[in-house]
């Protein structure tokens, strides 16, 4: 239930993004995470409260599941004082909330690897007990800081779940023509550490294969390595046209859609009733985060050194 | 600079306020008591534990530290700079070493992206108290990778301080300051300072504040700023140039960011004259960025243009005796301050 209003919360979130591109001409890049908030709410749902999480650039499902703040999270990628950056994020690629332990993005894909396998390698040292999740996407798999994250991560057994949200594409190209494997989770043998694909629009086999993961982390057996199977509904970006696409472009069809799938168990009047209610708050918190000022330029020089 | 006084081979056993240690032993010492003072602070790198480091900086450590804050990683450079950002972030603070400095580019994103913006980028949500360790300059045919003096590269980037220490007790007290620092810091060790001996304070507490040049020779009729191994040959250069009529003060600037600009200033406008010396090469070296701000700020109290001394525009040949010929010579520089006087 819980999993389902998230998930709601977020299609609408995203919904309203698009509506804002759409008609305001948005000039910053969104990266529509729709059709994947059911991995995203799913796996992050079988995370801890102080455990550390390392979002992808697609959507902000992983971090409105942690508890981040939706009006921060809109602050972000409409350049807003109220964002969780103070204005300086733009987009939304660099949110970020120490207090929820969401431990934000770099703009360069695959830095999160080595990050992600440091910040376990802390909780190590420190014997705290948090476990790191790193989200990332099928391209991204291809950095070199893949390998020497998972190399290390693994001879020192460190308390890292790595999540590839496979959608088949890397802005223009094709996973198939990317990767010699099938699975990108078939690279985890290399590693020593376990390899799981799961069908990512199965919201709770996502939430339950992560659980293992992590309960294997926690208990010092180390990194394993989950491949969520998705689709990318939209273009690399909101607007983008994707003339490179040979297959059937998905407008507003999502095939298996992870919402739907979460819905069918749940009385209707019930379901009604939390869809309501997810529609209100996504509203109230986007007009908010519009009436916002926005930041000026005295903030670029905030932040350079502590 | 060269062993003074009486103390002997330098181990921390002498009771002396200023015994006389290596650079090196400054270095391993620094380590010590920083992670003997706060449980937080841990190191990793290629070689750092059973070795010692390959230039035995850390020997002893892991005996004393164990081996989870004394890790060896795998040749990995990416992982050990960018874990080292994850791992400050999750409330450690990571002292990793690069076995040469030219390796900064093997983990140029991470250096220059996740180090240096990740604080920025988010809103000042977080601090990177990372310190990374670079061996750097010539040390006698190591080749043009291995022997590069990159402070400059580091500079350009905001976010990102960068030190320099020239001798054993700045060695010392940059890098406990450097560990106690909330931002990221670039520590380029000379590696052909490294057994180097000097004075040094006994004291857990002798840390020298960043941005805070030091006089290493006082003088009146020119200033010569230099860092690392040039720091010595500026002073040796400055005893030749005194019998002859010219008084060279030295000063080193210790850490290029912050930079004690107001100390060179102060200098300039009383000696009027100014010559920069690096290892670095010359084009687009720290030496223009420091002849630019003095000009900018002390354009009247200069007799002449200012001068650099500098490494030449090539990559560094492996042969030891090339090699010299690449970087300023005490010859080249007496020479470039007999010119720069008679101006
Ligand atoms: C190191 C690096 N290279 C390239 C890019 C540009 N880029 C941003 S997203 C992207 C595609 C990523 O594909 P994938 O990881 O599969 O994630 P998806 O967009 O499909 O969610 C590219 C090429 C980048 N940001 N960083």
């Amino acid at each position: 239930m819980e999993v389902y209003r998230q998930v709601v919360t977020i299609r609408f979130a995203e919904l309203r993004i698009r509506e804002h591109v759409e008609k305001e001409g948005f000039g910053g890049f969104w990266h529509p995470g729709i059709g994947q908030e059911g991995l995203q709410v799913g796996a992050v749902s079988a995370m801890q409260d102080d455990d550390y999480l390392y979002y992808a650039h697609r959507g902000l499902g992983y971090a409105y599941a942690k508890g981040m703040a939706l009006e921060a999270l809109f602050g972000d990628l409409l350049g807003r004082r109220t964002g969780s950056t103070g204005g300086k994020g733009g987009g939304t690629v660099h949110f970020a909330d120490a207090s929820r332990h969401v431990l934000g993005q770099g703009g360069t894909l695959g830095s999160s690897f080595v990050m992600g396998a440091g910040t376990a390698a802390a909780s190590q040292l420190l014997g705290d007990g948090r476990v790191t999740v790193v989200f990332f996407g099928d391209g991204a798999s291809g950095r070199g800081t893949w390998h020497e994250a998972a190399l290390q991560a693994s001879v020192w057994k460190l308390p890292v779940v790595w999540i590839c949200e496979n959608n088949g594409w890397a802005l223009s190209a094709r996973f198939t023509e990317q990767s010699p494997t099938e699975h990108v989770a078939d690279r985890a043998a290399a590693y020593g550490m376990p390899g799981v694909v799961v069908d990512g629009q199965d919201a709770m086999a996502v939430h339950d294969v992560t659980s293992e993961a992590i309960d294997r982390a926690r208990r010092g057996e180390g990194p394993t390595l989950v491949e969520a199977k998705t689709l990318r509904i939209r273009g690399h970006y909101e607007g983008d046209r994707q003339p490179y696409r040979d297959d059937p472009v998905l407008g507003d069809e999502i095939p298996d859609d992870p919402v739907h799938r979460l819905g069918e168990d749940i009385a209707d009047d019930v379901r009604r009733g939390i869809e309501a209610e997810a529609r209100t708050l996504v509203e109230q918190a986007f007009d908010a985060a519009l009436a916002a000022p926005r930041a000026d330029r005295s903030v670029i020089f905030e932040d350079v050194w502590a | 600079m060269t062993t003074t006084g009486t103390a002997t081979t330098g181990t921390a056993t002498s009771t002396e306020t200023d015994r006389v240690i290596g650079y090196s032993r400054a270095i391993n010492e620094a380590l010590a008591e920083e992670m003997r003072r706060d449980e937080r602070v841990w190191m990793m790198g290629q070689d750092i534990g059973r070795l010692g480091g390959v230039f035995g900086l850390t020997r002893g450590l892991l005996e004393e530290f164990g081996p989870l804050r004394v890790r060896d990683t795998a040749i990995n450079e990416t992982f050990i700079v960018g874990g080292a950002a994850g791992a400050a972030l999750a409330g450690t603070v990571p002292v990793v070493e690069l076995q040469f400095a030219d390796f900064l580019f093997t983990a140029a994103d991470e250096i220059f992206h996740k180090l240096a913006k990740w604080r920025y980028m988010h809103g000042g949500q977080f601090t990177m108290p990372v310190v990374v360790r670079l061996p750097s300059g010539v040390v006698g045919g190591a080749g043009a990778e291995h022997s590069q003096s990159l402070e400059t590269i580091a500079m350009h980037v905001a976010g990102l301080k960068v030190a320099v220490p020239a001798t054993p007790a700045d060695a010392k007290g940059l890098l406990k300051a450097a560990i106690r620092d909330p931002d990221p810091v670039l520590f380029f060790e000379h590696k052909g300072l490294y057994r180097v001996k000097g004075p040094v304070p006994e004291s857990d507490e002798h840390v020298v504040p960043f941005g805070s040049a030091r006089i290493a020779r006082p003088g009146a009729d020119l200033t010569v700023v230099a860092t690392g191994l040039m720091v010595d040959r500026a002073v040796a250069a400055a005893e030749q140039l005194a019998p002859r009529g010219i008084d060279v003060e030295v000063i080193d600037p210790r850490t290029l960011v912050p930079l004690d600009i107001d100390t060179i200033v102060a200098s300039v406008e009383r000696t009027h004259r100014l010559l920069v010396v690096h290892e670095a090469s010359r084009t687009a070296g720290f030496g223009a960025e420091i002849a630019a701000q003095v000009q900018e700020r002390a354009f009247f109290a200069l007799d002449a243009p200012v001068w650099r001394v500098c490494g030449t525009d090539t990559p560094l040949p492996q042969d030891p005796e090339l090699e010299q010929a690449c970087i300023p010579s005490t010859d080249d520089i007496v020479t470039a301050a007999l010119a720069l006087a008679a101006i």
